[in-house]
């Protein structure tokens, strides 16, 4: 299977053989594609990638910096969906989260393991936590959907530089904590109050995962 | 690493970001084991999390040509399942003693052969249903159509298409190798509440009831586990099935042979 998973819409004249199971694929469930996938099925593992694969490379380009080290991530991810599709427990959330939490764990590995990089890293938000510059203000504000926003703007200022020093940044809430020159338990409470503040928001809004993986 | 619940708890969020030691992961990791509570609260960070990673980029194709080609990769006979290389051409009878004795050799390597390639098929199987029968679980709770979905994506399953004599009534049936049968139909008339839509398996003339749907079946399951099924058929009967058909089918059709 060569062709773009992104353009596969096009192919397989409708009422075809080829269209209709193109048009079973792009209806189905994540949960279904992933018991197709299971099966060694190609063309689910493609419709995941178009569904999924933009936000993976989004994340891992986001936390990592690097092109090429963001494009591995993707390959990486996708490619153990493939061969340990039964790691996916869809009782534990979305297929969309479970993919993200995969590629954030591997970002933050590589990360973790360039001493280079993370010193590089460390330098940057230092300055910008002593600028009073959100390190990720480019990101909320290019990246990030509307509605998105608006569940985002439920953060205090506080909450929300932790939340990305943690998460965009890769760093661990005791670095986050020396960054940010406060106390370690104040950090975990405020990343952990934070998340629990956008959840509600999220609730609240008529922003669902489903509009996401969509969009 | 010996934390209360509540030091635990206050671990959650930074846990779901990674912006824990591996020692503090480790200790999360194991608590999460035995507390639901915890794991929900993980879960929601989780989805939470991903809502903020969206970014509507659309997915890189030079990527998807790199694991695309890792796929096709993979698809070529391993080489431990090359029956050319385990028989060399050195091996073959060439006459003098070696007529007499390499029989033997090459029934036993011949058998050795058979037996990985049976372990091996045996491992892949067991290897598929381990990939699937968890997931299978999991999908049936997400609901019918959800295994509808999965049966009209079975390749192997027989495809039936079920018509009343004047064709204005009309259903689709699949059944799976495992016998797992969906029926789908939105224009089999709703009936009463003491009658029910039954499902039939024809052997030879000798009708089996494989399910009963209800009186507004829409989509419903059946199991069918009869072999040399030819034919199969929905009558309309009195609430709850009965033990042979009492009618005309409403609707009936044959199975495609296999």
């Amino acid at each position: 299977m060569s062709r773009s998973p992104v353009d596969r819409q096009s192919t397989g004249a409708p009422g075809s053989e080829e269209g209709s199971v193109a048009s079973a694929l792009q209806d189905m469930s994540d949960g279904g594609l992933v018991v197709a996938i299971a099966r060694y099925r190609e063309e689910a593992l493609a419709e995941a990638y178009r569904r999924h694969a933009g936000a993976v490379f989004a994340l891992a380009r986001r936390v990592l910096v690097d092109l090429t080290a963001a494009e591995e991530v993707v390959q990486e991810v996708f490619l153990r969906l493939w061969t340990q599709p039964d790691k996916f427990d869809p009782d534990r959330g979305s297929l969309r989260s479970y993919l993200l939490a995969q590629t954030h764990g591997r970002a933050v590995d590589l990360l973790r393991s360039d001493t280079s990089r993370r010193r590089r890293e460390e330098r940057e938000a230092r300055q910008t936590a002593e600028a009073g510059y959100d390190l990720e203000h480019e990101v909320w504000d290019l990246a990030v959907a509307d509605q998105v926003k608006q569940v985002v703007a439920v953060l205090p200022p506080a909450e929300r530089r932790a939340i990305e020093l943690a998460y965009f940044g890769g760093h661990t809430y005791r670095e986050v904590a020396s960054l940010l020159g406060e106390p370690e338990g104040t950090v975990k409470s405020r990343i952990r109050a934070g998340l629990k503040r956008m959840r509600t928001a999220l609730k609240s809004s008529d922003l669902t995962d489903t509009d996401l993986a969509w969009s | 690493m010996e934390l209360t619940h509540d030091e635990m708890e206050e671990l959650l969020g930074v846990y779901a970001l990674d912006a824990v030691t591996p020692d503090e992961a480790e200790a999360v990791e194991l608590h999460l084991r035995d507390c639901p509570r915890c794991r929900a609260e993980v879960a929601e960070h989780r989805e939470t999390a991903a809502v903020l990673a969206y970014a509507g980029s659309p997915a890189p194709p030079q990527v998807w040509a790199r694991i695309a080609g890792t796929l096709e990769a993979e698809d070529s006979p391993p080489p431990w399942l090359d029956l050319a290389r385990v028989v060399s051409m050195q091996d073959r009878p060439r006459g003098g003693d070696r007529r007499r004795s390499l029989p033997v050799r090459f029934v036993a390597s011949m058998a050795a052969v058979a037996a990985v390639v049976i372990a091996v098929l045996g491992v892949q199987v067991s290897r598929l249903d381990e990939r699937t029968d968890r997931l299978d679980a999991a999908l049936q709770k997400e609901g019918l159509d959800q295994a509808v979905q999965a049966a009209l994506f079975d390749e192997t399953a027989r495809r039936i298409e079920l018509r009343s004599d004047d064709g204005v009534t009309f259903a689709k049936a699949v059944v799976r190798d495992n016998g797992d049968g969906f029926i789908v139909s939105d224009n089999l008339p709703g009936l009463s509440d003491d009658r029910t839509y039954q499902v039939w398996a024809i052997v030879g003339e000798q009708p089996i009831s494989v399910g009963v749907l209800g009186n507004d079946p829409g989509v419903a399951a059946f199991t069918m586990s009869a072999p040399g099924v030819t034919v199969l058929a929905v009558t309309a009967e009195r609430a709850g099935g009965v033990a042979s058909p009492s009618g005309a089918p409403v609707v009936s059709g044959m199975l495609p042979v296999t």
